[in-house]
């Protein structure tokens, strides 16, 4: 070997050397890396835990961060809220340690805890309060921060009347005010952090909350550590738990192959996995490990129908959709149990959802009969025709949710034995976002998937009133559905709108203007069984302020 | 001949600045094409619910309602002034991005192409002196036999078996050395059969020369014929293999990235890509363009060093030298 060695020229010879020693370095300085993260791992007392996510969103700006469906797991911890929302939707005291409202709702005074500090030691007080209300409201359209979508759009100003005391004014009653401040979206931030220009605050380490973590490290697009605020003690009461968090750090990890998710939670090499497929869920159970499938606070799953569009115009059509479709059989084939059956169109846990069950009961019999009134005629093919034209229905899978194609096709067999020719068509986001719209020209239904958390929005949401969404494209034909709308929004107490919310219910089903499909459970945890504690909020995030992390299990 | 090498040189200067360029523009024209753009996408997820009017709002607030061309141009005059702008998702400065990720697809492709190199020179080192009738035709079966099994499927074995079943790295920890060495593995294997191959076809012919015999006649041993003798001549259309790899070593990063679920370049491109970030895809691209002709460049001055024959002559350099066989082209 050496004579081999001693046959090269010197030059050659020692680049040679030190390319392979250079290689040989590199590959060595990162076996040092893993033993040591190893070893610490086992000597913390409080515990670390790690969450593996398939997402961390696009951008860490505060109002534009995808808040409702990934980012939203950070910043709860990272940052607090005024109010807490529990999982059954009822509202408490967190940073507003009170509130009083004014007899037309049009007036709220909030009165803030006091000594609370965001992480950059700014005290969270009237003026910090202010400063998130005005950006929740109007955003900074220009430099590209979008205003909070659900933040009531009657806001007009808010003042402080002392250090800890705010008034917030509306142009219009305006009952969600407290509920909507629990609402993921309405996270405090430090008012120094909100002054920061849009590309300041999309790092993630400039920005600053109150709540019990701060962001230790982040890299885009891989991971967010974040660890213990030591001197926190404001938590919401409503947890039993208002101190310091118990665990040191939580990560969370992107991991965007779902069966790696899944396989490090079962080798004991993370904690939680997000979003598991439902099929998964029973092996898992019975392998030990917690499945948490919490429901959040919003509109069920199901399709928004365009009475525009031919024949979904026919009241008897709509209804028989509703009367065909096996809401049971799409639980028991695509879902688990962990799912549940529908009883309005908003699901049950919001307070004011009300049991509409038997206007949703799985009847071939009564829909074909409704057809043939409808002068549907079942041809030779099965498919029925009325005029010539074939009964169509055009379903456009909602590439947010990962089982609706798989729901799409059973609705489709299901329609198909009363007579109904059913089209499916999957699009990626982009094009869905471009083609597919509530009373969309070629759209005869929309699929629903949206949380909200007062009930009081959503008559607003279905009619074209006041910038609404008209998601069944009646404009202003109907004016039963309109009158509801307007007694609702102008409801002052909770108890005069309970009624009118549960006949806006009533009515939206029998006319058949939203055809539920399940009761939505948009966020899926699988968790090792050493971890334990954790509260899962209105908006099925999960709170891991609470949680402990057992030795045992590791 | 130096000025005719300055002219040479200014030339391929030229030509690689005008290939950046166009790849730049390139990518700008085709996300354009795409319907859709980044903000409106995001901000029409049913979960957001903003009205139409709202989102066009946002849109113009961001300029993006503005002509094709003027969009083209400020980037255009952004990028030539070193300016790579913000990126349209995150709202950070796409260097920043760049910078940070950079170096774990650098750690990534180098050791790939170590891996490569020393798995190819096995490889074929094998194939001339391994009996005939054994050890020959399966190691000449290797370089099909890796090209054809998919990146991500070696990549998923890789981990289960020793990231799960072994234990050897945690998988959610993939910039830890082993992680890194089984990536670097499952973006070599791929790359090792392209080099193998051509080495393989360029060594059966030269071992086929007059001077080859000569050198066996003297009684030199296997292994001293195949470094002094062998390897050098042979190693002349491996560099410009090695050189168009380069491509696919960028592009290979991307699926091992993913799979391994390491943060680097390969996802940007993938992120972006998804979402029509064009400021971050036309960063990367133009990263890409700059590596890919840079490569290119060095293989070709490294030609002479390898084969005296080969000269810079003020005009192209040949690619690969006159003798070199007709199998030995890059599959």
């Amino acid at each position: 070997m050496t004579d081999r060695a001693s046959l090269l020229s010197p030059t050659r010879r020692r680049l040679l050397r030190a390319t392979s020693a250079f290689t040989a370095l590199a590959l060595l300085a990162t076996l040092a890396g893993p033993a040591a993260t190893l070893a610490d791992d086992a000597k913390k007392e409080g515990g670390d835990i790690t969450f593996l996510i398939d997402s961390l969103g696009d951008t860490w700006i505060p109002n534009n961060s995808a808040i409702s469906s990934f980012q939203g797991h950070i910043w709860g911890h990272v940052a607090d809220k005024l109010v807490y929302v529990d999982a059954q939707g009822q509202a408490s005291p967190w940073i507003a340690e009170r509130w009083e409202q004014n007899a037309t709702a049009t007036e709220f005074t909030l009165h803030l805890k006091q000594g609370v500090t965001f992480s950059d030691g700014t005290p969270v007080d009237a003026t910090a309060v202010i400063a998130n209300l005005d950006i929740w409201s109007a955003g900074r359209k220009k430099e590209g921060i979008n205003p909070i979508f659900l933040f009531p759009k009657t806001y007009e100003r808010a003042e402080a009347v002392d250090a800890a005391t705010v008034k917030v004014f509306f142009k219009k009653p305006t009952l969600g005010l407290i509920p909507t401040l629990g609402y993921h979206g309405s996270i405090l931030i430090s008012p120094k952090t909100i002054a920061q220009p849009a590309t300041e605050q999309a790092d993630l380490s400039k920005s600053s909350g109150s709540g019990p973590y701060i962001v230790e490290s982040w890299k885009e697009g891989d991971h967010v550590t974040l660890t213990k605020r030591k001197d926190y003690n404001w938590g919401p009461a409503a947890v039993g738990h208002t101190g310091p968090a118990f665990l040191d750090t939580i990560t969370y990890k992107l991991v965007s192959e779902p069966s790696l998710r899944i396989a490090s939670v079962q080798s004991g090499q993370a904690d939680v996995a997000y979003n598991a497929s439902p099929q998964e869920l029973s092996s898992l159970k019975d392998e030990g490990f917690t499945v948490a499938t919490p429901r959040y606070l919003g509109f069920v799953n199901g399709l928004a129908i365009n009475t525009k569009l031919a024949p979904y115009d026919d009241v008897k059509v709509r209804q028989a959709l509703q009367a065909g479709i096996n809401r049971q059989e799409i639980i028991d084939t695509v879902y688990t149990p962990d799912w549940k059956l529908a009883t309005s169109f908003i699901q049950s846990n919001v307070p004011g959802a009300t049991d509409h069950s038997d206007l949703l009961v799985y009847n071939p019999e009564k829909a074909e009969k409704l057809l043939d009134e409808a002068g549907w005629v079942k041809g030779a093919d099965g498919v029925r025709t009325k005029d010539g034209k074939p009964l169509l229905l055009t379903l456009h899978s909602n590439p947010y949710l990962a089982a609706s194609k798989s729901i799409d096709e059973l609705i489709s067999q299901q329609l198909g034995k009363i007579g109904w020719k059913v089209v499916i068509r999957a699009y990626d986001v982009v094009t869905f976002g471009e083609k597919v719209k509530f009373g969309g020209v070629a759209v005869p239904a929309y699929e629903v998937t949206r949380s909200f958390i007062d009930a009081g929005t959503v008559a607003g949401i279905l009619t074209n009133a006041n910038n609404g969404e008209n998601w069944f494209a009646l404009d202003e034909r109907d004016t039963v559905i309109n009158d509801l709308r307007d007694k609702i929004a102008s409801a002052d107490t909770l108890d005069a709108r309970a009624p009118l919310l549960d006949a806006l219910q009533k009515y939206v089903l029998e006319q058949g203007y939203f055809i539920p499909r399940t009761e939505i459970v948009q966020r899926i945890y699988v968790q090792s069984p050493a971890l334990k504690g954790e509260v899962y909020n209105g908006v099925a995030y999960a709170s891991y302020y609470t949680a402990t992390k057992s030795e045992v299990g590791q | 001949m130096n000025s005719a090498y300055l002219t040479y040189a200014g030339k391929r200067l030229a030509q690689a600045a005008i290939v950046i360029l166009l790849a730049y523009v390139f990518t700008f024209v085709v996300v354009s094409i795409l319907p859709g753009d980044p903000i409106t996408s995001v901000l029409r997820n049913p979960q957001n619910g903003f009205s139409e009017e709202e989102i066009a709002q946002i849109v113009a607030a961001q300029g993006l309602d503005r002509p094709v061309l003027e969009q083209l141009w400020s980037s255009l005059s952004g990028f030539l002034t070193g300016d790579l702008g913000l990126s349209m998702r995150s709202h950070r400065p796409v260097t920043t991005m760049i910078a940070e990720v950079l170096p774990s697809t650098l750690i990534l492709a180098t050791s790939a192409l170590f891996l490569a190199l020393v798995l190819a020179v096995v490889v074929a080192y094998g194939t001339q002196v391994l009996p005939k009738r054994y050890g020959q035709g399966l190691l000449r079966a290797f370089p099909s036999l890796f090209l054809s099994v998919p990146n991500f499927v070696i990549g998923l074995v890789l981990i289960h078996l020793f990231g799960f079943q072994l234990g050897l790295f945690r998988v959610i920890n993939p910039d830890s050395a082993w992680a890194t060495f089984f990536a670097a593995v499952t973006l070599a294997i791929p790359i090792s059969a392209q080099i193998a191959e051509v080495l393989i076809a360029s060594l059966d012919h030269e071992a086929d020369q007059d001077y080859i015999a000569v050198a066996r006649g003297r009684g030199l041993r296997p292994f001293r014929l195949f470094t002094r003798h062998l390897l050098k001549p042979s190693s002349l259309p491996v560099v410009t293999v090695i050189a168009l790899t380069i491509g696919e070593l960028l592009g290979g990063s991307l699926i091992t990235e993913t799979v391994f679920g390491r943060t680097g370049i390969g996802s940007h491109v993938q992120r972006s890509v998804s979402t029509q970030d064009l400021p971050v895809l036309q960063a990367v691209v133009s990263l890409a363009a700059v590596v890919f002709v840079l490569a290119n460049l060095i293989a070709d001055l490294v030609y002479p060093l390898l084969d005296p024959r080969v000269k810079l002559l003020g005009a192209r350099t040949p690619r690969s030298p006159a003798s070199k066989p007709a199998g030995a082209s890059a599959p």
